[in-house]
């Protein structure tokens, strides 16, 4: 499969600005990011919080500018287009976001809300908008009497099927999925993930899946990037390959299984992910990691598939 | 150790609360798990005697705690009780923490109101107790605010000074829910050996089926209010015999032995004002016939575990 999206070398580092108090400071959050994504997989992004991959996820679809680095969507380098060829692209490339009651303006119904992306790209459906907008409503499994409902009148999850739908309603051939369940119960999240599955198979979709819960990602994806503040760290080609990176080992190890005869003494990992803004030389891991050397504090290992899998480590497992 | 037995709350005339039992002994944890609105941070409060401050009250049932009904005790015995031999861990740190107060005198408060100590006395307490949380360079820490620290290490203090009065009861609801999982798992870690070291009963109060896996002897699966099943952990797990728990398991990814289609449950949770009549679940469930509908089920008792539903027994019957 030819790849829809290619991703180089993409960084975005932000300033603070100073004042009477306090320095001006700069940090990397995305800091030489490259993957392919090719069509119909499902690449996901996992990484604890402050690793990047929501800015990552926003880089991609040029919602903020990246300081260096490409992405080539399709073919095209998405750098190179104005804005309004950008929003032209964007038909086809579709976000949807962590927080379904934020991502919807309160005052539309949810045929307005289904609607508004035509509006936006100014083109018109093939059949009656209320036959377009009903279709999309039943094909995220939501009742389509509820088109003239407002977002307070319907739950998180029928929401978030909103939120899906409106991702939809242009067709788009990549939908960024930013945390799409992390503010659902359980019961709801494994409705919305059975809802991708199947329009993944339906639609023929890719998805770029970013997500803090390394069994949601291992359960959905074909391939997985682990992050740690900014960086890929390792790239698990499938979903049963073996940890590499001393990161991703204790990422699988402090991920619980939901079955009490699996209990494990967990020999968690000390410390907690340091500031971004004050990165120690070398491996942003080294000073949490059971196995860093001298190496490790001084030099910055970069992502290589020399021995296995792609993994940024000097002494891979 | 505490012991609650069908528990009933009401806010006027909406009763969020009804017929939640269960017992927790010393050295031992029980996992009260539902999704939102299930009635479990409300199971807390009843318990910590809170339930005045937000317009509730206990309808009926009792709370006993070492031998005493907690329902029909008054305010100023109660306050001796709650933070001192009824600890609680919040989901949010901050909640717990003075933002304009250094940490040592925080911590150091709670030994002084109730183990009557001195300052002095207060602060070599807290030092050992930060000591034996791993906390790094206690003596330092007690000059830090909180904002100067991270939300693993704030979850930690607060966790320090429920500890700092010598508590019988720990009672944690969702005490790693805001963390990342490598931060969760040094917690949860942290919980297990304050349970064996210390002789704790700890009430974990939990969405994450994983977690109580990981850690409780016991299980309470609320929804809607109410206790629907209960039991030992592995039997819950090994054999759910309520259409709930059995669901709520099969939402949760189970690794890469077992690649199941995750199902998810139809429907959403109900909110107070509209819980089903009869049994809560019966709009969601499957198996569910007429009599779901308008009876509220009974417990069916098996062994050490019980499961409220109508079909329990023919759950077992298909089981066996």
């Amino acid at each position: 499969m030819p790849n829809l999206l290619e991703v180089r070398d993409l960084s975005k580092r932000f300033t603070s600005a100073g004042g009477p108090f306090r320095k001006a400071r700069s940090m990397h959050a995305v800091n030489g990011v490259s993957f392919d994504l090719p069509e119909g997989r499902v690449i996901g992004v996992v990484g604890e919080s402050g690793c990047g991959k929501s800015t990552l996820a926003r880089l991609i679809l040029r919602l903020i500018e990246p300081s260096s680095g490409t992405v080539a969507f399709d073919g095209d380098d998405l750098l190179a287009k104005s804005p309004s060829q950008m929003r032209k692209l964007r038909a086809r490339m579709q976000m949807v976001f962590q927080d379904p009651y934020s991502a919807i303006d309160p005052r539309y119904t949810l045929t307005r809300a289904v609607a508004e992306p035509f509006e936006v790209q100014g083109v018109k459906p093939a059949r009656p908008m209320a036959e377009e907008v009903a279709e999309l409503l039943e094909m995220v499994g939501l009742n389509p009497g509820l088109a003239s409902s407002y977002p307070h009148q319907i739950s998180g999850g029928q929401k978030q099927r909103v939120g899906i739908a409106r991702a939809l309603a242009l067709r788009p051939s990549l939908l960024v999925l930013d945390e799409p369940t992390a503010s659902l119960d359980v019961s709801v999240q494994a409705q919305i993930i059975g809802l991708l599955e199947d329009l993944r198979t339906e639609l023929g979709l890719t998805y770029l899946f970013i997500s803090h819960d390394l069994s949601l990602v291992k359960y959905f994806c074909d391939e997985i990037l682990v992050m740690y503040l900014g960086r890929v760290v390792e790239a698990l080609p499938d979903t049963a390959a073996p940890a590499r990176h001393p990161y991703t080992r204790t990422l699988m190890e402090s991920t619980f299984e939901p079955d009490p005869k699996k209990r494990r003494l967990i020999a968690p990992l000390e410390g907690e992910v340091p500031s971004p803004f004050d990165l120690p030389p070398g491996c942003a891991f080294a000073d949490r990691c059971p196995q860093a050397s001298a190496l490790c504090r001084t030099e910055t290992p970069a992502l290589s598939s020399e021995t296995g899998h792609a993994v940024a480590c000097h002494h891979p497992l | 150790m505490l012991s609650v037995r069908d528990l009933g709350v009401a806010f006027g005339a909406v009763e969020p609360l009804s017929g939640v039992s269960f017992s927790v002994d010393k050295g031992e944890t029980i996992g009260i798990v539902g999704e939102s609105g299930s009635g479990k941070s409300l199971t807390a409060m009843s318990v910590m005697g809170l339930l005045p401050l937000i317009g509730g009250r206990i309808t009926g049932g009792r709370i006993v705690f070492d031998g005493q009904d907690l329902t029909s005790l008054p305010e100023r015995a109660y306050r001796k009780l709650r933070g001192g031999r009824i600890g609680l861990i919040t989901q949010n740190p901050m909640t717990s923490l003075d933002p304009l107060q250094k940490i040592g005198p925080q911590v150091d408060d709670v030994a002084r109101l109730h183990l009557g100590m001195n300052a002095n006395e207060a602060r070599a307490r807290t030092e050992e107790i930060l000591g034996t949380l791993r906390i790094p360079e206690p003596a330092l820490i007690c000059d830090r605010y909180p904002h100067q620290m991270s939300g693993g290490m704030k979850q930690r203090i607060v966790i320090a000074m429920a500890l700092a009065a010598d508590p019988d009861v720990l009672i944690a609801d969702e005490p790693t829910t805001a963390l990342d999982v490598t931060v969760q798992a040094q917690i949860i870690r942290l919980l297990d050996d304050l349970v064996k070291q210390r002789d704790l009963a700890l009430v974990l109060i939990t969405h994450d089926m994983s977690v109580v896996a990981q850690t409780c002897d016991k299980v309470v699966v609320m929804y809607a209010g109410r206790a629907v099943e209960y039991g030992p952990v592995e039997t819950i797990f090994d054999r759910p015999r309520h259409p709930y728990t059995q669901a709520l398991i099969a939402c949760i990814p189970r690794g890469l032995d077992d690649t199941a289609r995750l199902t998810g449950i139809e429907g959403t949770v109900p909110t107070v004002i509209n819980y089903p009549k009869g049994c809560p679940f019966h709009p969601r469930c499957t198996r569910a016939e007429a009599i779901c509908a308008t009876d509220p089920p009974d417990f069916s008792v098996e062994g050490d575990s019980a499961a409220a539903c109508h079909f329990a027994e023919v759950a077992d019957a298909q089981s066996a």
